[in-house]
């Protein structure tokens, strides 16, 4: 295995370590088992949504502006446009600045359209024509599926923003080693093996993202995705209890 | 979970999240604000609680409200409050700022051209003696537009300019469709005035009382005083300013 510059100095991590005999990850997890969730809405008060996701050491911010009238550019007549900016603090890795680049980087401007396609899926955009709605997510600290976390903490801001939705959308990363499915891979795992990331609507099973970090063989596929949906329903029952603690906090209040 | 729940009776109400199925779209129930209907089903699109509300056909809608402002756009038909940001010979640009009784978290824009502003002698309007930058106007919402702001007008004797300010800085008191008067100068400026129908008279004489001078005023306190405009040009209208 390579130690390139994501994964840390004392690595040169074999694909046994990543997967011992007994069945158990580098952090003491199971196969099947997601990282700790912690999360939190509302956290800013002058943006109309907000929302911080912990899983495992993976941090993120998002926050969500609109809708608002659009810039002439964005505007589109019978739709609202989604804008989505990913950054990566430059703090975030292992190593500072390296990788972790602001929104000039080539990495973030793609992962930032993959989110817009992945939320314009589940945003009812017909319902705000000629409007924009931003989404800003802010990785604060990166260690392995920081995509999928992007896309539950802006599905938790849009959520507080009260923007209409179809369904939540829920994304975990998923992989194969030695035959063994994981689930919700930390970094030392995304180095170590291919990884998938899969976005769902958990009513109604669609999928409306799918990458891969590497090519998978075929016959591995279908079983990686019915572990990732399995691990997408577990992210969504999290979340879900979260929104509705928030929601009887917050009425609660008043 | 609450999938698969019918909507509430309208005592109790349900909390529910987005993508929740909340009953079967059948010709009893209609899917309302803040849901979405889907293969059969009404489905929640918001975080908040289930309201049912009995229409006059028979038929219960299905609303989900969230307890916070409402995002809402300005339709064609909305009247709308809007402040005057720039005018030239033919057309004048202003910002939306409340739609009916609801204020806006942000501002659009809209645009009033020469021709939509009063309805008769549509031709012989000059912008500069109906509108001035600066002033609080009501419109009616014509259409979406072109791609830069919503097109309005006030083609009514209910809309035009409901508050205004003369050159010496003072808030200014109609007179006549066509004119109102600085308190302070005595000067007489052109506008085309709204003719604000009287809702809170006393209200506003409460407000008027203490005789602190007030620069800006909330569009609906100042239904009354530009009501006297029509009763006509008399010393008790600057009484009441």
């Amino acid at each position: 295995m390579c130690a390139y510059m994501w994964a840390p100095p004392f690595s040169a991590v074999s694909t046994m370590e990543l997967l011992s005999d007994q069945g158990l990850r580098v952090d003491g997890r199971r196969a099947h088992e997601l990282r700790n969730v912690e999360c939190r809405l509302g956290v800013f008060g002058r943006a109309d949504g907000s929302a911080y996701l912990e899983q495992g050491n993976t941090r993120v911010l998002a926050t969500v502006y609109g809708p608002h009238e659009a810039r002439a550019a964005q505007r589109r007549h019978d739709v609202a446009s989604i804008n989505c900016q990913y950054r990566q603090a430059v703090f975030s890795g292992w190593e500072r600045g390296r990788r972790a680049g602001g929104g000039g980087d080539r990495r973030a401007q793609e992962l930032g359209a993959l989110l817009q396609n992945t939320l314009e899926s589940v945003v009812l955009v017909e319902l705000y024509p000629r409007s924009q709605i931003d989404v800003y997510v802010q990785v604060l600290q990166a260690d392995g599926g920081t995509y999928a976390t992007c896309v539950n903490a802006a599905t938790l801001a849009l959520i507080d923003a009260g923007v209409a939705l179809r369904d939540y959308v829920c994304a975990c990363s998923a992989s194969v080693l030695r035959d063994q499915p994981l689930v919700d891979l930390n970094s030392l795992e995304t180095s170590g093996a291919p990884e998938l990331t899969a976005a769902l609507l958990p009513r109604s099973g669609r999928l409306p993202l799918l990458e891969m970090s590497q090519r998978f063989h075929v016959d591995k596929l279908g079983e990686l995705l019915d572990v990732a949906e399995t691990a997408c329903r577990d992210v969504h029952t999290i979340l879900n209890r979260a929104v509705r603690r928030h929601v009887s906090a917050r009425s609660s209040e008043k | 979970m609450s999938q698969g729940s019918s909507a509430g009776s309208p005592g109790e109400a349900i909390c529910v999240v987005p993508g929740d199925c909340l009953c079967a779209a059948d010709d009893k129930h209609v899917a309302g604000k803040g849901t979405i209907e889907r293969s059969g089903y009404i489905y929640s699109c918001l975080v908040g609680r289930v309201y049912t509300q009995q229409q006059e056909d028979k038929t219960e809608l299905v609303e989900v409200r969230t307890g916070q402002e409402q995002n809402i756009v300005p339709t064609a038909g909305s009247v709308v409050t809007a402040k005057v940001t720039y005018v030239n010979p033919r057309f004048l640009r202003c910002e939306i700022l409340c739609i009916g009784e609801t204020v806006l978290k942000h501002k659009f824009r809209g645009m009033l051209k020469k021709e939509d502003v009063r309805a008769t002698e549509r031709d012989k309007v000059k912008m500069y003696e109906c509108f001035r930058p600066g002033d609080v106007i009501l419109a009616k919402v014509v259409s979406l537009g072109d791609a830069l702001s919503y097109v309005l007008s006030t083609a009514e004797n209910e809309l035009g300019v409901a508050l205004a300010h003369s050159e010496a800085g003072a808030l200014m008191v109609p007179l006549s469709w066509a004119e109102m008067r600085c308190p302070l100068t005595q000067a007489r400026e052109l506008r085309k005035v709204a003719k604000i129908p009287p809702e809170d008279v006393a209200f506003r004489l409460a407000r008027s009382a203490d005789r602190r001078p007030r620069r800006r005023l909330s569009p609906g306190a100042t239904g009354p005083l530009l009501s006297i405009q029509h009763t006509a040009d008399q010393p008790e209208v600057q009484a009441v300013a």
